[in-house]
């Protein structure tokens, strides 16, 4: 052992040193949260570039290695979609007729109303959460491009998260799937209110948890789940999930589900931030 | 000052990898615990003292960087970094297998731990599903690169020790 010289402080001190920082910290932080923000924004402003870079080398390498793979394949099916593809041209134009019916047709029943357009701007994720538990990430993007806490993050159709911390270049990210989620959703041909649970252990088998349904619902598989009307932080309509499974409660009153996501979170590296906030849209 | 700078080094090195490469594209996966390797390596060669400030800081990472709250993370890793410096009498360059059982017990205590303050208290109780779906695999890679990286840190640790030796012999 080597604490012998003079000037080292026995190990047992310091724990207890270090042990009374953290519990500190830990008070301070839970009942005064801003206090120690600076602590964090410093730490994060030094780690985000050098993710960031490593993130960018991990797309490289990436998109690198399945071009190598998919030349072979691609030459393949690019020989077969294209004898596809005539088929549907034709198929197209019907579409295209069918299409300029179906506008007018909203016209005439404005119901372009229900479906509001917001304005997005796109992101790149760059990190996630360092450990098995949560599903946090980090998007590119903060208070220097428009970014707000509870901003809504959209994937590909679907609502991927909340943005729960936001930083000067860079913000946080709560996932949808996330423990600790919670969203007020309903569920589309019946308007049945219900609330979302992220859930860790369910989305091992790739669902997430819809409770309190009414019993009198009149919900069937396949259904959509969409984010309220009634919800403080999300906007309305906004797609996230489709329901697989549906239980009636013990107590029978309610209705349980399962959706599964409309988000495929194993494969997130672009995501759209919707920069209106919910209360102007109202 | 030499091996504060290297320390530093690796632990930022650590934690950038562990949230970058390992969860390239997936939010949700398993992610080998990369700090708690190193953590239990440093604990391991150079007493608790060491132990301590490596898992003080790693832990300061972690907390910055996903816990809302800061402290817990810190806690827990320092924990481990004080409890594994106790084996430190026990250790030799040469041991694979000391390491190999301490990093399991490591990373299913630290999971478990984790369960208890975020999901146990959150009422979710299925342990059994989280043990199997989560802690268990977590562990398994863990120790699988605890292998590899293991000889690295001790070849640092070899490294850094004879720059010092170098110094005080002058």
């Amino acid at each position: 052992m080597r604490y012998d010289r003079k000037k080292d402080i026995s190990p047992k001190y310091l724990l207890l040193a270090l042990t009374i920082i953290c519990v500190i910290l830990m008070i301070v932080s839970f009942f005064a949260g801003e206090k120690v923000a600076f602590i964090k924004k410093y730490t994060n402003s030094i780690i985000t570039p050098i993710q960031q870079g490593i993130n960018k080398i991990g797309v490289w390498t990436d998109s690198k290695l399945e071009n190598l793979k998919e030349i072979e394949e691609l030459n393949c099916e690019n020989d077969k979609l294209e004898k596809e593809i005539d088929g549907y041209k034709e198929q197209i134009t019907i579409y295209q007729n069918k299409l300029a019916e179906l506008e007018e047709l909203r016209a005439l029943y404005e119901l372009d109303e229900s479906y509001p357009e917001y304005n997005k701007t796109a992101a790149h994720v760059f990190a996630k959460d360092s450990t098995s538990w949560f599903s946090i990430f980090y998007i590119d993007k903060g208070t220097n491009d428009g970014m707000f806490v509870g901003a809504n993050v959209m994937c590909h159709d679907g609502l991927a998260g909340i943005i729960i911390e936001c930083y000067d270049d860079y913000s946080k990210v709560r996932a949808v799937i996330d423990d600790n989620s919670n969203i007020s959703a309903k569920i589309m041909p019946s308007n049945a209110l219900c609330t979302i649970e992220g859930n860790l252990n369910t989305y091992q088998n790739g669902v997430l948890v819809v409770k309190n349904i009414d019993k009198d619902a009149k919900i069937t598989v396949g259904d959509k789940v969409v984010t309220s009307h009634i919800s403080e932080r999300f906007h309305q309509g906004l797609t996230v999930g489709y329901i697989a499974e549906i239980t009636y409660d013990t107590n029978n009153l309610t209705i349980t589900a399962t959706i599964t996501p409309a988000v495929d979170f194993n494969n997130i590296s672009d995501v759209l931030i919707i920069t209106d906030k919910k209360t102007e849209v109202d | 000052m030499r091996r504060i700078i290297c320390l530093g080094f690796l632990i930022i090195i650590n934690f950038t990898l562990q949230s970058t490469i390992f969860g390239f594209h997936d939010i949700n996966c398993i992610t080998p615990n990369l700090l708690l390797i190193l953590t239990m390596s440093f604990g391991l060669m150079r007493g608790r003292k060491e132990g301590l400030l490596v898992g003080f800081f790693c832990g300061f990472m972690v907390d910055c960087f996903i816990s809302g709250i800061m402290g817990p993370f810190m806690l827990l890793y320092m924990l481990i970094g004080y409890v594994n410096g106790f084996f430190h009498k026990n250790y030799m360059i040469e041991d694979v297998l000391l390491p190999l059982i301490v990093i399991i017990i490591d990373d299913i205590v630290f999971n478990f731990l984790v369960y208890i303050i975020y999901f146990l208290l959150h009422r979710r109780l299925e342990l059994s599903d989280y043990f199997l779906n989560i802690m268990l695999p977590e562990a398994l890679i863990t120790s699988l690169l605890t292998v590899i990286i293991y000889k690295f840190y001790v070849l640092v640790n070899r490294y850094l020790k004879e720059k010092d030796r170098g110094k005080e012999a002058k």
